[in-house]
């Protein structure tokens, strides 16, 4: 049971965003992935997701390629993921954002649900109980009858990676889940990705704050211009000469890696405040 | 919707829902003892409102803006009007026809959905406005079928089991059964795991992909129902009228529509309620100012969407708000 990228490149026109990048996530482990803006993380993501096509190579779950699925049947193979700009459904309450993806499971008795109320009270009270363990999870079963728009900001966060849990998926893709969380909030997030650990749970975060990857991650995965340029685990990569030369350089860079994470929270910070863009 | 928490029912809510159960039970009883001109407007009422609840599924829940829909109203009227008239000599009876027109509503549903699967916002608009359009110029021209613009006359009144519908107030009795009966199918829906994947692709079709949601199939589903509900209103109001012809499916129809849906409150069954009442019954109460009469219309709507943006009835008023005062009492 594993992830596998096998010599996956993509190309934008002729940016080439990643470029033959082989790499296997085994269950078990959370897998961190870093590098400068531009270096291809949430590329791999997105393709893992099926948000993006890939131009070539292949990605395997348990060595059955996934590439050519519909991203709905990703989803169902097991992957699931969260957004680097949260996308919850907004306006529909926080039991239901989780509610409905019960839908590829109980989508087949609708018509029951629709004639036969008894029926269609007992499985929505399943739904509901099933999904109100996650809430309680992630300190949000007080806010279930609310809509999803409603909560703060690192409440959504919460959210969008409760509804990523609710089939149990084997894999959990996280793109920059701290991005605009204040520091509380990423040290609690820290803890709840940490108390998902599972054996049988592949779960891989895109992040900036290197300090969480750091703490959080078994093994990180370091990407620069599209390539990969080191994995292991974090104590390796940050003795890695190769990654100090060209990614965390001298002392100064660090800093200018922190600074860049900063600005970037700042920046989604900004964008909580700003009125929702509804098209 | 606004705010966005639920607030809890309180005695004002349940005294509004009160009045307007005890108001609506005395409208309906007093429909015996009404002259012929209230009973129609009454009927062209729930007429609306069946199209409305019909339209509702595409626009209000799955967030796909619909400006065809007429054809579907046009296609359950054409297929009473042939199936029950002289035009083609086949007199089948109501509940035969009935299925038929469902069946051939989905298709048309399903039909048009294939194509705008991959369409949303702008696009889809002009493409459903399209297809509207051509059923209308298909049944004005197919001559040999239709009878073309000269329309179907002497369509058959409806007859269920020996109980002829005849009278406008016969229609209204049907018409109110129907609308109720269409009206619970849709909340369940609307409640159902389909309704609520309907929502989250109203909100993010990608991220809906993203949890496991064949939106294909999804909207295939509202298209379809939307278009039965649709076609089931065209075999009534074909039965009532008892002539059709293409001059009542343009798109200004599907346009009314659309507003009764959007002033009445989107996605919200009791929205649709109070908007076709007020869409049907304004431009009869301004009858008397003749040449005003659109004007008024007209900046009675903008007025409208200017004071309530989110339409008559806030989402938060649902069904169940309107029946809190029978179990809370």
């Amino acid at each position: 049971m594993s992830l596998e990228f096998k010599n996956v490149s993509k190309r934008f026109g002729s940016v080439i965003a990643t470029d033959d990048v082989s790499l296997t996530f085994e269950p078990g482990l959370i897998y961190g992935i870093i590098g400068p803006n531009g270096a291809g993380k949430s590329t791999l993501i997105n393709m893992a997701a099926g948000s993006y096509s890939i131009s070539s190579g292949s990605i395997l779950l348990d060595g059955r390629p996934i590439e050519k699925l519909k991203k709905h049947e990703i989803s169902l193979a097991g992957i699931a993921r969260t957004y680097q700009n949260i996308r919850l459904f907004e306006q529909m309450s926080v039991m239901d954002n989780l509610e409905v993806c019960l839908y590829p499971r109980d989508v087949g008795g609708v018509w029951k649900e629709i004639f036969v109320p008894s029926y269609a009270r007992a499985k929505r009270e399943e739904r509901q109980a099933h999904c109100r363990r996650l809430l309680e999870q992630f300190a949000l079963e007080d806010a279930a009858d609310w809509d999803a728009n409603s909560l703060s900001y690192g409440r959504q966060r919460m959210l969008e990676i409760a509804r990523a849990l609710v089939r149990e998926p084997r894999v959990l893709l996280l793109d920059e889940p701290a991005a605009g969380l204040n520091h509380g909030e990423t040290l609690e997030l820290k803890q709840r990705l940490a108390a998902l650990r599972r054996p049988e749970l592949i779960m891989i975060v895109v992040e900036h704050d290197m300090d969480l990857v750091m703490t959080l991650c078994d093994r990180v995965v370091v990407l620069h211009h599209g390539a990969l340029l080191a994995m292991g685990t974090p104590a390796e990569v940050q003795a890695n000469e190769q990654v100090q030369q060209a990614y965390l350089g001298t002392i100064d860079d660090i800093e200018s890696i922190r600074a860049v994470a900063q600005s970037r929270k700042a920046e989604r910070g900004l964008r909580v405040n700003a009125d929702t863009v509804r098209h | 919707m606004n705010g966005g928490t639920a607030k809890p029912v309180t005695l004002g809510t349940k005294l509004i829902g009160f009045a307007l159960i005890v108001a609506a039970i005395v409208l309906a009883c007093s429909v015996p003892y009404m002259p012929n001109y209230y009973v129609r407007v009454l009927d062209s009422i729930l007429i609306y409102i069946l199209l409305g609840l019909g339209l509702n599924i595409v626009i209000g829940y799955a967030g796909l803006l619909d400006l065809g829909f007429v054809a579907f109203y046009a296609i359950g009227a054409y297929t009473y009007a042939l199936l029950a008239s002289p035009q083609m000599g086949i007199h089948l009876p109501f509940l035969v026809i009935l299925p038929i027109a469902c069946v051939l509503g989905v298709l048309a549903g399903i039909l048009l959905g294939i194509p705008v699967l991959r369409l949303r916002g702008d696009y889809l608009a002009i493409v459903t406005l399209g297809f509207g359009e051509i059923i209308r110029v298909l049944i004005n021209n197919a001559d040999a079928l239709t009878n073309g613009p000269k329309g179907i006359a002497a369509i058959h009144r409806i007859d269920i089991f020996g109980l002829t519908i005849s009278t406008p107030k016969d229609v209204f009795w049907l018409l109110l059964v129907t609308c109720i009966l269409v009206a619970i199918i849709v909340w369940r829906l609307q409640n159902s795991i389909l309704g609520k994947a309907w929502m989250a692709i109203r909100e993010d079709q990608d991220a809906a992909k993203g949890i496991g949601i064949n939106t294909t199939n999804a909207k295939l589903a509202a298209f379809g129902i939307s278009a039965m509900i649709g076609s089931i209103a065209g075999v009534i109001f074909s039965a009532f009228q008892r002539f059709v012809s293409p001059e009542s499916f343009t798109f200004q129809e599907s346009v009314l529509i659309v507003l009764i849906i959007v002033i009445g409150g989107i996605g919200n069954i009791l929205g649709v309620i109070a908007g076709a009442t007020m869409l049907i019954l304004l431009p009869e109460l301004l009858r008397d100012y003749a040449e005003f009469r659109m004007l008024l219309l007209g900046l009675l709507m903008a007025f409208l969407i200017i004071v309530r943006p989110h339409g008559l009835v806030p989402r938060s008023f649902t069904p169940d708000r309107l029946f809190a005062w029978m179990r809370f009492r």
